[in-house]
C-alpha cells in the first residue's frame, strides 16, 4: 500500500489545480490518490474503480493538510470499509482540516514568517528576507505535508484521534501568537523605512490615512478589504489633485 | 527596446509572472506569488532591485489583509506587483511607488475577478466528463487535472500580459506632478499599513493573540522612532 507514496505526495502540491465550486478539491484529491490506489486494481478491480470514483468526489480542506485525508481514505479503501463510512470520514475531515490548516498556515505561519521577512528586508538585506521566508515556510509545509500523508495512512478511520493527539492543535496556538507579534512589529518598521527620507508632513499624512483605514476596519469588521480602501484612497488623491476628470 | 528596459527583461518578467500566477492557487503554492518575493525578483530582472523592494513592501502590506481561504475571491497580487515594478523601475521611487501601487491594486482586483471564471470553467469541464468520473476512470481525472492547470496558466498569462501592457502604457503617459505623485505614494503607504493591521486584528480576535499583536506593534513603533 505504501507504493506510490512519493508520487502521491508530489501530486498533493497540485491538489488545487482543478478547483471548482462543486467538487472543490475533489479532482485534485483523486489525482493524488491514483498512485496509492493502483495496487488495489490487481486485487479487486471493482473496488478499485469505486475507490477512484470516491476519491474524486466533493472534498474541501486546507490544501497542505489534504494528505491527512488522502492517507486516511486510502487506508480505509484497502481495509475494505463500506462506502458510507468512507463518505462520513471525508465529510468529518473537511471542516476539521479546513479550520486547522487555515489557522496554522494562512493565519499563523504565513503572516509570522512574512513579518520576519519584512523586518529582515528593511533592517538587513531583502534577499535574506526572501530566502529565510521561502526556506522556512516551505520547509514547514513539506514536513507537515509528509507527516500528514503518513499519519493518515497509519490512522485510517482513526485519523481523527491521531490529529487530536498530535502537535497540530498546540502548534496552531503558538504560531498564532507569533503571527500577531511579528506583523505588529513589522508594520511600523516597513512604514518607517518607506517614509524615512520624506518630509515630516508626509509621515503625518500616512498616519492619518492609516488611522482612517483602521477606523473603517473597526466599523465594517470582516467586510473591510484593504484593496478597496487602497483604491478609495487613490481615487481621493487623484480627484484632489485634479488628475481624474 | 522600451525606454530604459530591454525586450529580454520584459520576456523574463512575463515568464516570472506566469510562474507566480499559477503558484497562487494551482501549483506548487510555495509562496513565490507573495508581493515581497515577486517584487524583489522583478526588480532584479529589470535592473532596479530597490524599485522592486519598495513596491513589494507596500503591496505585501495589502496582501497581509487577505486570507486565501478556499472558495473566497481574493486579489491576485503576483501580476499586479510585476506591473507596479515595471512602472517604478528606472525612475525616482518617491514619485513612482504611488502610481505603481495604485495600478497594482487595480490589476490585483481584476485578477481576483478571474478566479470565479476559472472555477466555473473547471466545473463545466467536469460536467462534460461526468461519465468517466462516475465510472472511476483514472484517465478522466488526470485529463481534468491537467486541463485545470492549463486554464490557470492561461489565466495567469493573460493577467501578466495585461499588467505589463498597462505598465508600459503608463510609462509613456505624461508623468503626474511632483506633489500629486508624492501624495499618492504617501497615501498608498498609509492604506497599506491600515490593511495589514486590519487583517492582523481580524485574525487576532480579542484574546491573547491580540495582546501579542499590540505588544509587537508597541515594540515596532518604539524601534521605528528610535531608528
Amino acid at each position: 500500500m505504501v507504493r506510490g507514496l512519493g508520487r502521491a505526495f508530489t501530486r498533493l502540491f497540485a491538489v488545487q489545480a482543478s478547483w471548482d465550486y462543486q467538487r472543490m478539491l475533489g479532482i485534485g484529491m483523486g489525482y493524488a490518490a491514483e498512485p496509492l490506489l493502483r495496487e488495489l486494481k490487481s486485487t479487486d478491480a471493482a473496488r478499485h474503480a469505486n475507490a477512484v470514483r470516491r476519491s474524486a468526489e466533493f472534498f474541501n480542506c486546507h490544501p497542505y493538510l489534504a494528505g491527512l485525508a488522502l492517507g486516511a481514505t486510502v487506508a480505509a479503501e484497502y481495509a475494505g470499509e463500506p462506502e458510507d463510512r468512507i463518505q462520513r470520514l471525508r465529510t468529518a475531515l473537511c471542516g476539521t482540516l479546513g479550520a486547522l490548516g487555515d489557522h496554522l498556515f494562512w493565519a499563523g505561519l504565513l503572516p509570522a514568517l512574512m513579518g520576519m521577512a519584512l523586518i529582515v528586508a528593511v533592517l538587513w538585506d531583502p534577499w535574506w528576507g526572501l530566502g529565510l521566508f521561502l526556506a522556512g515556510y516551505n520547509g514547514c509545509r513539506v514536513v507537515v505535508g509528509w507527516w500528514g500523508l503518513k499519519t493518515g495512512l497509519a490512522g485510517g478511520m482513526r485519523v481523527g484521534q491521531a490529529i487530536a493527539a498530535s502537535w497540530i492543535p498546540r502548534a496552531r496556538f503558538v504560531v498564532g501568537i507569533a503571527a500577531g507579534f511579528m506583523v505588529g512589529l513589522a508594520v511600523p518598521l516597513v512604514a518607517r523605512y518607506q517614509l524615512a527620507t520624506l518630509p515630516r508632513a508626509a509621515g503625518l499624512v500616512a498616519l492619518a490615512v492609516a488611522l482612517v483605514g483602521l477606523g473603517l476596519a473597526y466599523r465594517f469588521g470582516s467586510t473591510f478589504r484593504g484593496v478597496r480602501y487602497g483604491l478609495f484612497v487613490v481615487g481621493v488623491v487623484l480627484l484632489w489633485y485634479g488628475v481624474m476628470p | 527596446m522600451i525606454e530604459g528596459i530591454g525586450i529580454a527583461p520584459l520576456i523574463l518578467l512575463a515568464l516570472w509572472g506566469g510562474v507566480v500566477g499559477i503558484d497562487l492557487v494551482s501549483v506548487p503554492q510555495v509562496m513565490v506569488s507573495r508581493p515581497l518575493v515577486v517584487g524583489i525578483v522583478a526588480g532584479a530582472i529589470v535592473g532596479d532591485p530597490m524599485a522592486g523592494l519598495r513596491v513589494g513592501l507596500v503591496l505585501e502590506l495589502f496582501a497581509l489583509d487577505v486570507l486565501p481561504v478556499g472558495a473566497a475571491r481574493y486579489p491576485d497580487y503576483g501580476a499586479a506587483t510585476i506591473g507596479a515594478v515595471l512602472i517604478v523601475a528606472g525612475g525616482p521611487w518617491v514619485s513612482g511607488v504611488g502610481l505603481g501601487v495604485a495600478t497594482g491594486l487595480v490589476i490585483a482586483a481584476l485578477g481576483g475577478w478571474t478566479m470565479p471564471v476559472l472555477r466555473r470553467a473547471n466545473a463545466a469541464a467536469i460536467a462534460r466528463r461526468i461519465d468517466g468520473l462516475q465510472a472511476g476512470d483514472s484517465r478522466t481525472i488526470r485529463a481534468l487535472q491537467f486541463a485545470g492547470l492549463a486554464r490557470d496558466a492561461l489565466r495567469s498569462g493573460l493577467l501578466v500580459g495585461a499588467a505589463i501592457s498597462a505598465a508600459l502604457l503608463i510609462r509613456h503617459l505624461p508623468p503626474l506632478g511632483d506633489e500629486a505623485a508624492l501624495a499618492l505614494t504617501v497615501a498608498v503607504i498609509g492604506a497599506g499599513v491600515a490593511s495589514a493591521l486590519a487583517g492582523a486584528m481580524r485574525t487576532a480576535g480579542r484574546g491573547v493573540r491580540l495582546r501579542w499583536l499590540l505588544a509587537g506593534l508597541a515594540m515596532g513603533i518604539t524601534v521605528a522612532l528610535a531608528w
